[in-house]
């Protein structure tokens, strides 16, 4: 992965009358990654992806693609290519006219053209397909003729809009895995919208997550998953015990926090949150607490509660503990190792977890 | 059980009064005798055979599928473009707009058959083929529109922006993509409009000067006893070409929506 960017955004915004969809939006896009924008539906994502389309202006910021500012530019002189939430494929053209739509606009040779699309076929694992009229085929291979008839186009960045929701669950898996394979051999920049985190997170290099219109935090899913920069991020991208904790000690890059659960438990600070000077809110992952029958040992912090509610999902067990002095019960997941669900509603229990897994979450604002 | 028998009875009786009269026509079509009553003499084609050798039908013929050619494709050129853009974009007095353009459907004949020949003459253009055109025209247009904008409702935006994206002009999108998908909902809006004018009358009537129509021609027979069972022949045959325009129109406007699942 090169350093250039392919596409800079820089204080982008864009209003529809009196509503803002995207305010005061900067991004970086580097060359050759997988990058997608993450978040709940109307959060402006799919208004962002439009306008480096160009089927939007921006109201107000630059777009520029490439090293080129895309103003005035309109879509069919973009060097990107979109892959639609509802595929678009033509109906009235069968496989082969389809892929071959955007090239006819080149003006390239007959011969070309045909190399092309059947290379382009091949690649979507569609070969020999291009006489099959688009009523015939699958919901996965409508997905596969779009992902070809842009892909064929060689363009710089290739935009993917919500491309796997309308699939069912078991060919949206393998169509991640295929996509992101595809991205790799190709090189091309990838810019995906989802709203779906687990498919954002298996494959983008980097994520983009907003709410509202704003962009919150860029980071690789690991980072976000373990550093996210606030409660909204931490509570959309996974699942997150919270806890606000009262700080007793600052240091450089710990602090010293008490809890209902815990006291002085020495933690790292967050880098992706603000710092501030008041009692904060810290989390902790369901799968990251160990619950016993008996006191564990090895753990920082160890605390006691009573199952109120089990939840049997299959490769893992979810159980909710009440703990004395919290709202809401915490919830702690268990792999599912040996086909047994070792606790019952009503159970007394403890529950382990190591100063690692609890995540600082800045200043605990109301929310 | 009961009530379902009544409401059959009831609907029966309904069809049969709406379409009863109309059957008549074919049948005393083939009656061997000028008297239009029971019982029948006997069967032939003769009135059918007679209507070959009339010039003045053919004449009205020819006019009445002229107008019928010239007004179905220019409602529905307009009808085409004002639909795509009822239901793609809003805009100030969209809705206003909409409904001007269905006033026709319930604006009496004979008030815009009066209006249109007054406003006509006033601008210098004298009854003719050309003022029928006109006005049927405007009297097609809500079917056009209708019809059309019923093709645009299942047309996913996206199909469009996929060609812009794929590096077509806003014209080549239309062409290429817009066109031949909306394509079955325009040869049923043709036919559709195409059979308005066909079989109009009142607007005919007034605007059509020297130079009639075949329903006009047919009223200006109906003063003819002798010529009574030619009419109803020529009727008949006007009826079956109506259904049959109609039930092909149907078929295209069904199949329009069906191709874009």
């Amino acid at each position: 992965m090169t350093e250039t960017n392919i596409i800079e955004m820089t204080g982008v915004e864009k209003r529809f009358g009196t509503f803002t969809a995207v305010s005061d939006l900067s991004l970086s896009l580097r060359e050759g990654e997988f990058f997608s924008l993450l978040g709940p539906s109307g959060c402006g994502k799919t208004t962002a992806l439009r306008m480096i389309a160009g089927f939007q202006e921006p109201t107000d910021g630059r777009v520029t693609i490439d090293g080129q500012d895309m103003q005035g530019i309109a879509a069919n002189k973009r060097p990107t290519n979109m892959v639609f939430q509802s595929y678009a494929i033509f109906p009235h053209l069968d496989v082969g006219d389809n892929v071959a739509y955007g090239l006819r606009n080149r003006g390239l040779k007959k011969a070309e053209i045909e190399n092309r699309v059947s290379e382009a076929l091949e690649m979507v694992e569609l070969g020999g397909l291009q006489r099959r009229r688009a009523n015939e085929l699958s919901g996965g291979q409508r997905q596969r003729v779009a992902l070809a008839r842009a892909l064929v186009m060689r363009p710089k960045v290739l935009l993917l809009d919500e491309p796997l929701s309308a699939l069912d669950k078991k060919l949206r898996e393998q169509m991640q895995f295929e996509m992101r394979r595809l991205q790799r051999n190709l090189g091309i920049t990838f810019v995906m919208v989802t709203h779906d985190q687990y498919e954002a997170m298996t494959m983008s290099d980097r994520i983009g997550v907003m709410f509202d219109g704003k962009l919150v935090q860029v980071d690789s899913p690991e980072t976000l998953y373990a550093k996210p920069c606030n409660r909204e991020v931490a509570s959309f991208i996974g699942e997150m015990n919270f806890l606000p904790a009262q700080v007793s000690a600052r240091q450089e890059n710990s602090l010293t926090v008490t809890t209902t659960c815990f006291e002085n438990l020495k933690i790292e600070t967050n880098p992706n949150v603000r710092q501030g000077y008041g009692d904060i809110l810290v989390g902790i992952r369901p799968e990251q607490i160990e619950i016993a029958a008996k006191q564990p040992d090895g753990y920082d912090a160890t605390f006691r509660g009573d199952v109120v509610n089990v939840a049997f999902y299959g490769e893992n067990v979810h159980y909710h503990v009440r703990v004395e002095g919290l709202d809401r019960p915490v919830s702690a997941s268990v792999p599912n190792y040996f086909h047994m669900v070792d606790f019952r509603e009503g159970d007394s229990v403890w529950l382990g977890v190591q100063s690692a897994s609890v995540i600082d979450l800045g200043e605990n604002e109301p929310s | 059980m009961k009530l379902a028998f009544g409401l059959q009875t009831y609907a029966f009786f309904y069809l049969g009064f709406l379409y009863l009269p109309v059957l008549f026509l074919p049948l005393f079509s083939f009656n061997d005798g000028t008297i239009v009553a029971f019982p029948i003499k006997g069967w032939t084609l003769e009135w059918y055979r007679q209507l070959g050798s009339q010039d003045t039908l053919i004449q009205a013929l020819v006019n009445s599928l002229l107008v019928g050619a010239v007004s179905a494709m220019l409602s529905t050129a307009m009808g085409l473009f004002a639909a795509r853009a009822y239901v793609r974009y809003r805009f100030r007095g969209k809705r206003i707009s909409e409904g001007l353009v269905m006033l026709p459907l319930v604006v009496p004949g004979i008030i815009v058959a009066s209006s249109m020949l007054v406003l006509f003459i006033s601008m210098g253009l004298k009854p003719s083929l050309t003022a029928v055109i006109l006005g049927h025209t405007f009297l097609a247009l809500p079917f056009a529109v209708a019809i059309m904008k019923s093709a645009f409702d299942d047309f996913d935006v996206s199909l469009e922006e996929a060609a812009l994206d794929l590096g077509s002009t806003v014209l080549e999108t239309f062409r290429r993509v817009t066109l031949p998908i909306v394509a079955p909902g325009i040869v049923s809006s043709l036919l559709v409009t195409f059979t308005v004018s066909f079989d109009e009358f009142v607007l005919a009537f007034f605007l059509s000067g020297n130079e009639p129509t075949l329903p006009v021609y047919i009223w200006s027979q109906i003063r003819f006893p002798a010529k009574l069972p030619n009419t109803l022949a020529l009727g008949s045959l006007l009826l079956l070409a109506s259904v049959l325009l109609l039930v092909i129109a149907e078929f295209f406007r069904r199949r329009s929506s069906k191709s874009l699942v």
